[in-house]
């Protein structure tokens, strides 16, 4: 592939001449489809001046609810329900973001903030710049079974090349660690299909299945955009001046100077 | 949508419907995650009835901040500054940052998710909506 793009590149170099006729439009793509390395943002971004045109690649579709079984349905409605009122109220309910708690998996690929990957032959590494996130996705590797796999943020991943799909696995992600504040169990699975969709766009494809709490799958996808010549900044979640009330469970804001 | 909706967190504690403009002195700038803080003391210019109070001033991190153009050491104490910003609706001297103006008269915003000041930071007056500050 990469001999055919040499010669692509080659002949675009040297001109072709006036009256040959067009050579034929070249099938290979012009980008290495198996590269994900570099940096990236969250596609499209929710900020107008973004920097991004939105109108490049389509922007995925709203992300659904959990189709949780209905004895957990009730509960999580409920919770949505609370949420909305206190935000409505102007009393907003502290989160785990308050307590400087990182997202871990899947809601860290969400990428809140830039992402960087880096990757080899037998490891793709993604950090999140928030909370300093860091998963170690092993290529090639063997997932423990769930019961000797310790939980975690990021719980285990392993990562196989599937064509030009890198289909990852990951499981054991802790109980209190919840997107979109879906309760799981120790079975959950995250499936995730990640593709290059040009030289500066990649999506990934999530699929998270939970025999216990979902219905069935439960589908979504991210996409991101290069962003070029970013250097990640550090993020140490070092003093929270909101707080969760001890009573109320509410965010307050610290005021150190009355 | 909501501009809360768009945050990592929710921005419903301030009020963004009545923001108010301050300007006074710095006593303190704290450069760090998940947050940076202004300590202001400040007040509101027009108002001949304001005291002035020592505002803690939420702003965006550092890796926003740093992305809208910020840079870590353009606020110092003791710098003279006017802030338009979202007060805590509990009347508590806290507030949200929406928009900063430097002894140099060099104007910054907060990041997209804290969203735009709907009063000028040159007299207070209110903007019309959707205006581009």
């Amino acid at each position: 592939m990469k001999r055919q793009l040499g010669s692509l590149i080659l002949a675009a170099l040297l001109g072709a001449p006036a009256c040959a006729p067009k050579p034929p439009v070249a099938a290979v793509p012009t980008f290495d489809t198996k590269d994900f390395g570099g940096t990236w943002d969250r596609y499209p971004l929710p900020t107008e001046n973004s920097g991004q045109d939105p109108s490049v690649v389509p922007r995925p579709e709203p992300i659904p609810p959990p189709p949780l079984k209905p004895e957990f349905k009730d509960a999580w409605d409920a919770e949505q329900k609370k949420i909305a009122a206190a935000n409505a109220a102007g009393e907003p309910i502290a989160t785990g973001y308050t307590h400087c708690i990182p997202d871990g998996m899947p809601a860290m690929m969400m990428a809140m903030f830039p992402m960087e990957v880096l990757q080899t032959q037998r490891q793709v590494t993604i950090i999140q710049e928030a909370y300093n996130q860091v998963r170690r996705i092993y290529v090639d590797d063997t997932l423990p079974a769930v019961e000797d796999a310790e939980p975690g943020f990021w719980g285990h991943s392993a990562g196989k090349w599937e064509g030009n799909d890198f289909v990852v696995e990951t499981i054991s992600i802790k109980d209190n660690v919840r997107f979109r504040n879906a309760p799981h169990s120790a079975a959950m699975r995250i499936h995730e299909r990640m593709r290059m969709i040009d030289a500066d766009h990649f999506e990934n494809e999530v699929t998270v299945e939970d025999p216990e709490y979902l219905t069935g799958p439960w589908s979504w996808k991210w996409v991101y955009q290069r962003r070029p010549n970013y250097k990640m900044y550090e993020y140490v979640c070092e003093d929270n001046r909101e707080y969760a009330d001890p009573v109320t469970g509410k965010a307050r804001l610290r005021i150190d100077h009355k | 949508m909501s501009t809360a909706a768009l945050a990592h967190h929710s921005f419903a504690m301030f009020d963004g419907e009545h923001q108010l403009r301050l300007t006074g002195k710095v006593t303190e700038f704290t450069w760090q995650n998940p947050h940076v803080y202004i300590q202001l003391e400040g007040k509101d210019p027009q108002d001949p009835k304001a005291k002035v109070r020592t505002w803690t001033i939420e702003c965006a991190n550092p890796g926003i901040l740093n992305r809208a153009g910020w840079k870590f050491n353009m606020i110092k104490k003791d710098d003279q500054i006017t802030v338009v910003v979202a007060p805590l609706r509990t009347g508590e001297p806290g507030a949200l940052l929406k928009q900063v103006k430097l002894a140099d008269s060099r104007i910054f915003g907060n990041g997209g998710p804290a969203g735009l000041p709907n009063i000028s930071i040159e007299d207070g007056k209110p903007l019309p909506a959707g205006a581009k500050p």
